[in-house]
């Protein structure tokens, strides 16, 4: 796993004093305060510049035919249920009950993103599909760029600079949903099932 | 530790028909992986098992330390419906039968 590294050059996106566009253009993209907060009415006000709402329109549209794609980056996507040997028959079964589901579940997140992301405001729903739009396209970049957990940043000029900067900027956006969405889960919360 | 194929095997049970019981739990594991956000997988925990932030955090530093954790338990229906639920968040989750 990873922590969000805040070593992008210019630090996080929001807390940038930097006049000088930093990597692949995504300085300054976020206010100084959290750009997604929850309001008294239980909507979430969105406040993302124009040039970061479309980036993530981009993507998205680009996640579409990803999704249903035999791209070895977009089978992260799928991750089998059983490992090791003779289990090969218990994995398909799994297979045929869940991918229908899965495929569509990334779908929807997908297309909730591509609808709402100009929107200054997002219901509950709305937000979980951005943080599980968002999540997947973390997943199929991050696996394009093999990224590793003590993975440094490329040297300036490095052709995979810009992805990095994307990968880079999604992890900020998705722990900001999550520092959100996070604060309103309760602290004692009884476990579903025991352990 | 980005290919599907790479899912470490170490540890995993391999039952035969013959030896699966009804009666042992079956386990979900939750497996380290280089690009989900440490906060995340311990909202995951939180979110989809209700428990607390203490414990959801105390499991995923177990994944991120040990390279894997058991987050649940139960019939085979059971922790299939958990895996897949990781699965929509898109963790790393495999199922096994406890010896």
């Amino acid at each position: 796993m990873s922590i969000v590294s805040m070593s992008m050059g210019c630090g996080p996106p929001w807390n940038s004093r930097d006049e000088d566009e930093c990597v692949a253009g995504t300085g300054r993209l976020m206010s100084f305060t959290s750009p997604i907060r929850r309001r008294r009415d239980g909507r979430y006000a969105v406040r993302l510049p124009d040039q970061v709402r479309t980036l993530l329109g981009s993507l998205a549209e680009q996640m579409i035919p990803m999704i249903d794609s035999d791209d070895p980056a977009a089978t992260r996507l799928f991750p089998p249920a059983y490992v090791g040997t003779d289990t090969s028959e218990a994995e398909q079964q799994y297979r045929e009950l869940v991918d229908g589901a899965l495929h569509s579940h990334h779908h929807h997140a997908v297309q909730v993103l591509t609808e709402t992301v100009t929107a200054d405001s997002l219901s509950p729903d709305e937000l979980a599909g951005w943080l599980s739009a968002i999540g997947s396209m973390r997943l199929v970049i991050g696996t394009r760029l093999d990224i590793s957990e003590d993975m440094v940043d490329p040297a300036p000029g490095d052709p995979s600079e810009p992805e990095h900067a994307v990968f880079h900027l999604l992890g900020v956006l998705q722990a900001t949903i999550i520092d959100v969405l996070g604060a309103e889960l309760p602290d004692d919360g009884e476990p579903a099932s025991a352990l | 530790m980005t290919d599907v194929q790479t899912v470490p095997a170490g540890d995993v049970r391999t039952d035969t028909d013959e030896s699966v019981s009804p009666d042992r739990p079956w386990l979900v594991i939750v497996w380290n992986d280089p690009i989900n956000l440490m906060s995340f997988v311990t909202f995951v925990f939180q979110k989809l098992f209700g428990y607390s932030k203490e414990k959801a955090t105390k499991l995923m530093m177990d994944v991120h330390v040990k390279g894997r954790a058991v987050v649940s338990s139960g019939t085979r229906d059971r922790a299939e419906l958990d895996v897949y639920r990781l699965h929509e968040h898109g963790l790393w989750a495999t199922m096994e039968q406890s010896g």
